[in-house]
């Protein structure tokens, strides 16, 4: 579709990186330059991108949702391309055989994912999906009939961030005066896709105070895993995290024993048992000051808080899933950390066994420590929980920070009576929510903003 | 204790003692992972292959080449399937560990102290189980007093060389299927360039270079003393073919051209062959024939006759004597000795030499190997953080 042309000369290859094309093709190409320029209009992507060879591919895919699509796709194009112009200088035979393969190759490979991309962009453009074999066999007169046609708009946009209008409030007034307790004020956290810097959190500050067992809720893909990890100084975001006043990204190897995270999985090895993992994960938890009678106490202490002393000579393999959560748990406890964070501790557990660990959790909490929870059934236990912090994926794909408070509160900011609720307004109407994120995003944000203003 | 950690000085244990604590942990595993699998396994593959290379290994120069490239890939074989997987399958395990204080230089040099103690007991075993399948090591070692001492360790530096390169991969690659599915072009890839067997062409020679089994195969057959051992293949041919003819025939028309060549001893001779000699005899009876142009006269009086068309085209045997008849003449043993040590003499290779240099060369090359793979495990496993979710 877009880069099929026989490239001998300087001038071909400038013509081809220009338009796609060369010879007469070019003008087929001017066509189709012209047509990606009013594609990303429509789709607010800067339409300069129609300009620039290989990467207009990818944001074609952008257009059309299909971002991993479109990388490989550029990239193919991108090696087809070297493929042509060194082809010429190519004087071994085997050398010549071996580029063969890689151009059929690469062509099957540019051909399937220019479908992929091609089916995405009939989605987005809610149109027929004859228009697949449209943009597959006359690619540059599709893109330009795509892009001067009026009928033909995309659902869904593309949009500049930096055009974002909500204002939020910046969170140092959180991290300036908090010396206990956790204080996160994070501006952005980004990942660099391909060749464009992507939003997964942005603006989101809270202060937690000590003692409290927190409910992060949010629907998938919200970024509740991305919070916890930028949290915790894993995956580190331009953020300011502040935990009993040491900041956590500059004191990150410190740090670390002060946050017990327990991951969403089990990550245990399976032919331990859990005394000798316990005791290795003292080993490496606890002070090296602290001797292996401490150190055995300290685990006999643990495993009889999570009822696991009965079969701490059994393999984690033979244990059940609530005893594997329980010991997971355990392991993270034994440093005694004062940031307890939990992904998903009651994923597989039946009702009573998630509210007999929630209890535990907050018998932790009510010694003094902040429990942060991620729980897909936050109802069945709700009143175990103080406060709530609810992540929202706004319409930029990107996680925000919907509401952060207590439990009641959060009722009345939602208008909801149960957790669930919550989460089902936040959601995308795609996935059969109610599709008010940004509307709760930019509440929340201007609340916030009043808070600070009042000083 | 949790108020007051982050502003106390407060010292965990640092990486040489988690290679401690982790060390003990997968000798632990070993035991209850099902890790013991692989000593039975490097008893049956070494008794195997024992079973085809033990008659000639340490015997002849095909014996030796044969059995070195053979107790090489033993050796690759056990280092490969050693570590392929240990770490792949416990990646985000160790992540986890990670995020709770491991340090990455800790866990794989323990990895490394763990797979040293494996291959070492592998390559007891594999010497051993060679041993005992009949294998006859010279008792004289270059380097130590036994010989199989030397052997066990190169066999021992290419495990463990095998052993670091797919620990390595482990660290790359994200799940055991994508570690299992690699190896086998890794070992195809060892077998095919290690130059002992295939003839390899010039290009490949830079390839062959990077692979374990070229330092294997040159180091063992080295310290096998190959260049001095014979080489048997010529004569086992010549042997096979000892009941053959050697039999040497001639068209008439062909002598014609001979005898006109002046070769005229040899044409004297030639007719007085048995076949040639009574047919032109019986073309010569009753002619008159001067002796002085006997040559130039025979070949006239032999093309004017008219039977001559008839029988130009067929073969008159000159000369026949069976192969075992020659050999038994010479004296067997002394064509035997003879074959053998010229075309040793001929496939004797520098590389091959037993030299200590030469064997510390491929044992050093071992250790490059070594530390470069553990060192790139290293670098490649700590970025494990950066993984995509």
């Amino acid at each position: 579709m877009y880069f099929n042309a026989d490239v001998k000369s300087w001038y071909d290859i400038l013509l081809f990186l220009l338009t796609g094309s060369t010879g007469w093709y070019s003008i087929l190409g001017i066509l189709q330059i012209a047509g990606l320029y009013l594609i990303f209009k429509k789709s607010g992507i800067k339409p300069f991108w129609a300009f620039v060879p290989f990467a207009r591919l990818y944001r074609l895919a952008e257009c059309a949702d299909r971002e991993e699509e479109g990388r490989i796709l550029s990239i193919s194009s991108f090696l087809l391309f070297v493929i042509n112009v060194l082809g010429d200088y190519i004087e071994s035979s085997l050398l010549a055989t071996i580029t063969l393969f890689a151009i059929l190759a690469l062509v099957v490979i540019e051909l399937v994912y220019e479908i992929r991309v091609c089916a995405g962009l009939v989605e987005v453009y809610k149109t027929k999906k004859i228009w697949i074999v449209a943009w597959v066999i006359v690619g540059s007169l599709t893109s330009f009939y795509w892009g001067v046609s009026k009928k033909l708009n995309p659902s869904m946009k593309v949009e500049d961030f930096r055009k974002d209008a909500i204002e939020m409030a910046s969170g140092r007034h959180i991290i300036n005066k908090m010396d206990k307790g956790l204080a996160v004020g994070l501006q952005e956290r980004t990942v660099m896709e391909f060749f464009h810097k992507k939003y997964l959190l942005r603006d989101i500050n809270f202060y937690i105070k000590p003692g409290r067992m927190v409910l992060l809720l949010g629907g998938s893909g919200a970024g509740k895993t991305t919070l916890l990890n930028a949290i915790i100084g894993y995956e580190k975001a331009d953020a300011e995290v502040i935990l009993n006043g040491t900041n956590v990204y500059e004191k990150y190897r410190k740090m670390i024993y002060e946050v017990g995270f327990v991951p969403q999985q089990n990550l245990i090895r399976g032919k331990d048992t859990i005394e000798h993992t316990l005791l290795d994960t003292a080993k490496l938890r606890l002070p090296s000051n602290v001797n292996a009678k401490e150190r055995k106490a300290r685990v006999n202490e643990v495993m009889d808080i999570f009822g696991l002393t009965p079969s701490k000579t059994h393999f984690v393999d033979k244990l059940s899933g609530g005893q594997k959560r329980r010991l997971s748990i355990a392991m993270e406890l034994l440093s005694n950390p004062s940031l307890f964070i939990l992904d998903e501790p009651d994923s597989g557990l039946d009702g009573v066994m998630a509210r007999e660990l929630m209890t535990q959790l907050r018998s932790i909490a009510d010694q003094g420590k902040i429990v942060i929870v991620i729980t897909h059934t936050p109802d069945r236990v709700i009143d175990l929980f103080d406060d709530v912090i609810v992540l929202a994926k706004d319409s930029h794909r990107t996680g925000r920070l919907a509401f952060f408070g207590e439990i009641g509160e959060a009722r009345a900011f939602f208008e909801k009576e149960s957790m669930e609720k919550i989460v089902q307004s936040i959601n995308s109407t795609s996935v059969g929510g109610d599709g008010r994120a940004d509307e709760f995003v930019l509440k929340f944000a201007t609340e916030q903003n009043k808070e600070v203003a009042n000083g | 204790m949790a108020e007051n950690t982050a502003t106390r000085k407060i010292r965990h244990r640092g990486r040489f003692e988690q290679i401690g604590i982790y060390l003990v942990k997968f000798m632990r595993l070993f035991v209850y992972q099902n890790d013991w699998k692989v000593l039975p396994m490097s008893i049956v593959i070494a008794g195997l292959v024992s079973l085809v290379v033990r008659r000639d290994f340490f015997v002849t120069m095909e014996g030796t080449l044969k059995g070195a490239l053979a107790l090489s890939c033993i050796a690759i074989w056990n280092g490969f399937f050693n570590s392929i997987q240990v770490v792949c399958r416990e990646r985000e395990i160790i992540k986890r560990e990670h995020r709770s204080g491991l340090h990455i230089s800790s866990y794989i040099v323990s990895h490394m102290l763990y797979q040293a103690l494996l291959c070492l007991v592998q390559t007891v075993l594999t010497i051993y189980t060679c041993k005992m399948m009949g294998i006859k090591f010279p008792t004289e070692g270059l380097f130590t007093s036994w010989m199989m001492l030397d052997v066990g360790i190169t066999v021992f530096l290419i495990s463990y060389s095998a052993d670091m390169i797919s620990l390595w991969i482990s660290t790359l690659v994200h799940n055991t299927t994508t570690a299992m599915s690699i190896m086998p072009f890794i070992l195809i890839a060892q077998l095919v360039f290690s130059g002992g067997i295939f003839q390899l062409p010039a290009w490949s020679d830079g390839i062959s270079k990077l692979m374990i089994s070229h330092y294997g195969v040159r180091c063992i057959a080295a310290q096998a003393d190959y260049n001095n051992r014979p080489m048997v293949t010529a004569w086992n041919t010549l042997v096979k073919m000892e009941n053959n003819d050697i039999e040497v025939a001639y068209t008439l028309d062909e002598l014609m051209v001979m005898l006109k060549d002046d070769q005229e001893d040899a044409a004297v001779k030639l007719l007085s062959a048995d076949g040639v000699g009574q047919k032109i005899v019986e073309i010569l009876k009753g002619k008159n024939v001067d002796r002085e142009v006997i040559i130039n006269a025979i070949i006239d009086v032999i093309k004017s006759d008219p039977r001559y068309e008839e029988i130009k085209d067929k073969k008159f045997t000159i000369f026949k004597v069976k192969i075992k008849d020659v050999i038994d003449a010479i004296g067997r043993e002394k064509v035997r000795d003879y074959l053998q040590y010229k075309t040793a003499q001929v496939t004797q290779n520098p590389d091959y030499a037993m030299t200590e240099s030469n064997i510390l060369r491929m044992w050093l090359a071992f250790v490059a190997f070594i530390v470069m793979f553990s060192s790139l495990s290293i670098v490649c496993l700590e970025f494990i953080d950066k993984d995509k979710r």
